[in-house]
């Protein structure tokens, strides 16, 4: 079991429902997209998931411990084994890309390792290997700060590819990337989760990404669960439902108006295989 | 799929070696400064000294509390008010449009102005106490020259200070609105000012406080207000009186700083949405303002038209043409030499011990406690520590390093603790989210991001901390401001001349060397 929430509701001190009566388990290793409208409660789920946000109701075990009832030094090490990529990257601007990679493992080093890292990198061809999976090696010594918001997004993958984590949460985590790029960066990441046995959980807006490359779907609508099935029977009209708010066109990769013209040159990578 | 060949990069950090060389550049120019001015540790626990300055404390104990001294107390301390008003909203005004003119801000290309930077160099590059020497020349003892010394001098410090946070600020809104054809005006008020209000408006709050304390220290020449009751309590070695002044100038300095807290929140809560950004709030607030300042000119009775008449002029000219004839033989060039050496020393080792101590402090917890040591260090001003450290480690350097140090650490960590409050929190709780230890995520998350902030603001105080180290030599601690008054009080003006000429290319030199190393951290 790598989580278990049931009954799960999550309302700010403003009295807003972010997310309500969820009900969700995952085992070690599965792969799950979450998708929705904006505003539905991805952020808030996956915040919960990463015991960023305590749910006021409801109980929530994660890789077999209740976060809840740990005292702070279990609670640093359970957050060790969770790495979160961030919607917007929470790199400082003046960071050298080595140093954002490296501190993937700061809740796993001990201080003094951290520490001696800032005045000297303590694993260059650590940080350079998982900069390299996302083909920005030669960003290795560069200040973040000088990286396009493409590249830093690829950065703050590369710090959690780094971390090794048992839970990988993953919010958005190609928003900034051209479509090419978008299929690529969730490949690796579930070719990664894959490969060391360790669950994914991704929100994605594009639903076509969604769709291929994840074997379970989770649809969320107004902070509740809309539908949560194999990708295989998630068809048209749950979807057109789910994103009924959003008008008739579903939100895919080609959509994104920005990139029309290269997506079209991509039509042979195909969105619909992601093995 | 990499592009790159991973063995064509380099396997070791390319930028080990230029820190390594900084670090030992860093030692090699800190060895000599540690021996000008005579660190010496262990005269701070030496027995005797000790017993010196307990008794010195001792005396301080009770408070003075007559009637007739209160009442003295009481008119002083509004004086000081109003002066450190009044020179302020001075300064303001000259501020306002120099550091327009001055900064690169929201220019396309980013030129500096070299004029009015010159002209900002001169007005802080001369300390405030020698301008209140000239002002008092012209108006007699009393509270104008101290308005128009602070004005002069805050007016250059607030000028630059503008101009470089706005210069800091994220400058793409800025040149997206240029590109659309806005004007420089227009680009700097839409794009830049609502990034900045906050950190312009602490600094004029935080810079008001400091004027207080400036208003004290020009007390000590006969400008007025607290310092001057402080002045003659100390001479007559008057324990009781001295404390109860400390006392009421600390109460100021807590006034202070909880009306700039209070305003600091205000400006952090989300506006109302209507189609103003003034409420009736911020309506209050500006004529609060108005009366405060109109009130403390009224109380002053500064008459600013004697500063146009002509007998103004020409004592004006008499003072200046007295101080254009320096005195540059070789002997006392020679004096002048070592006494900026020690003046440059004493500056550099305070401001590096007040930035380690102020660091500390800012990140103490809990935080109310460590703000109250904050408020109580830099509310005592450098000139008081100076008499107390002298007694602890006898007069000479190390005194003044030790009292730039207290007061400095009250300020930097002050500063400091304001803009790790406004650092953007998402990176340190990202890796406390990923099991980070608290520390590891300050110095991962949050220092890279507030460091060159932290590095302005240490190398900003350092500049002031120049000027005041020549102040500091006036009650005996070593270097340029010994000379100076030792040669003033003997009316050497050719003397006193060539050492306040030292000062101001000390000052020059000073900012030079911080702009340097800003651009290139």
């Amino acid at each position: 079991m790598s989580f278990a929430l049931s009954g799960v509701g999550l309302t700010h001190p403003n009295g807003f429902a972010a997310l309500a009566d969820i009900g969700l388990r995952a085992a070690q290793g599965e792969r799950i997209a979450l998708i929705g409208p904006s505003g539905a409660g991805k952020t808030s789920l996956l915040s919960v998931l990463g015991t960023a946000l305590a749910p006021t109701a409801g109980r929530l075990a994660v890789l077999g411990a209740e976060p809840s009832s740990l005292a702070a030094g279990r609670l640093k090490a359970l957050r060790s084994r969770i790495g979160t990529i961030h919607q917007a990257p929470p790199i400082p601007a003046r960071q050298r890309a080595v140093t954002a990679v490296l501190a993937g493992r700061a809740g796993r080093w001990p201080a003094w390792k951290s520490l001696a890292s800032l005045v000297y990198p303590a694993d260059i061809p650590g940080a350079r290997a998982a900069l390299a999976r996302l083909d920005l090696a030669d960003k290795l010594f560069e200040r973040c700060d000088r990286l396009s918001g493409g590249q830093l997004q690829r950065v703050g993958v590369a710090r959690v590819l780094y971390q090794e984590p048992d839970l990988i949460l993953a919010d958005e985590p190609v928003s900034a990337l051209d479509p090419a790029l978008a299929l690529a960066t969730v490949r690796l990441l579930v070719a990664e989760a894959e490969a060391r046995g360790a669950t994914l959980v991704a929100s994605l807006h594009a639903v076509d990404l969604a769709l291929g490359c994840f074997p379970r779907i989770v649809g969320i609508k107004a902070g509740r669960i809309a539908f949560d099935l194999p990708a295989g029977e998630v068809g048209d009209s749950l979807l057109h439902d789910l994103y009924a708010s959003e008008g008739e066109a579903l939100p895919t990769l080609a959509t994104e108006p920005r990139f029309t013209a290269r997506a079209a040159e991509n039509d042979d990578a195909g969105c619909t295989t992601c093995r | 799929m990499p592009l790159n060949s991973a063995s064509s990069l380099p396997a070791r950090d390319p930028a080990a070696p230029r820190r390594l060389a900084w670090l030992l550049t860093a030692l090699v120019v800190l060895w000599p400064l540690l021996r000008a001015a005579e660190v010496q540790p262990g005269a701070l626990v030496a027995a005797e000294n000790l017993k010196v300055v307990g008794n010195f404390l001792a005396a301080f104990l009770p408070p003075a509390t007559g009637a007739e001294f209160l009442g003295y107390l009481g008119k002083a301390a509004v004086e000081t008010l109003a002066i450190a008003t009044a020179g302020l909203a001075l300064a303001w005004l000259l501020a306002v449009p120099l550091a327009y003119l001055a900064s690169g801000a929201g220019r396309e290309a980013a030129t500096l102005n070299p004029v009015v930077r010159l002209v900002l160099t001169l007005l802080r590059g001369i300390p405030e106490l020698v301008w209140a020497l000239l002002f008092v020349r012209i108006f007699g003892l009393g509270p104008a020259a101290g308005v128009l010394a602070l004005g002069l001098t805050y007016g250059g410090m607030l000028a630059k200070v503008y101009a470089e946070i706005l210069e800091s600020a994220d400058p793409r809104p800025a040149r997206a609105l240029r590109q659309a054809g806005a004007g420089r005006a227009v680009a700097v008020a839409y794009g830049l000012l609502p990034q900045a209000t906050r950190e312009l408006v602490s600094y004029t709050v935080y810079r008001w406080e400091c004027a207080i304390r400036a208003s004290v220290v020009m007390g000590f020449v006969g400008a007025g207000g607290l310092g001057q009751l402080m002045d003659q309590a100390m001479k007559m070695l008057n324990g009781g009186e001295a404390a109860s002044i400390l006392l009421a100038f600390m109460a100021l300095a807590l006034v202070a700083d909880l009306l700039s807290r209070a305003l600091r929140r205000r400006l952090e809560q989300p506006a109302p949405p209507r189609a103003t950004a003034f409420g009736p709030a911020a309506g209050a607030l500006g004529l609060a303002l108005a009366a405060a300042v109109l009130g403390s000119f009224a109380y002053l009775d500064i008459g600013l038209a004697a500063l146009f008449s002509s007998d103004a002029a020409a004592s004006m000219g008499q003072f200046v043409a007295d101080f254009l004839a320096p005195d540059l033989s070789a002997d006392w060039l020679l004096k002048v030499a070592k006494g900026s050496w020690e003046t440059l020393a004493i500056s550099a080792v305070g401001t590096l011990l007040a930035a380690a101590v102020g660091l500390f402090l800012a990140l103490g917890r809990p935080r109310p406690l460590f703000a109250l040591i904050l408020n109580g260090l830099r509310s005592v001003p450098e000139l008081v520590w100076a008499t107390i450290t002298a007694l602890a480690v006898g007069l000479g350097p190390f005194a003044g390093v030790l009292a730039l140090a207290l007061h400095t650490a009250g300020v930097l960590g002050r500063l400091y603790a304001e803009a790790l409050e406004n650092a953007p929190p998402a990176p340190s709780r990202a890796l406390g989210l990923a099991g980070a230890p608290g520390s590891v995520a300050f110095l991962y998350g949050t220092l890279p991001g507030v460091a060159p902030q932290l590095l302005a603001y240490t190398l900003y105080r350092w500049e002031m901390n120049i000027r005041m180290a020549a102040v500091l030599g006036f009650v005996g601690a070593g270097g340029l401001g010994q000379q100076l008054y030792f040669e003033l009080s003997l009316f050497h003006y050719a003397q006193a001349s060539t050492v306040i000429a030292a000062m101001l290319l000390l000052s020059i030199a000073v900012d030079t060397a911080s702009r340097l190393i800003r651009r290139r951290a």
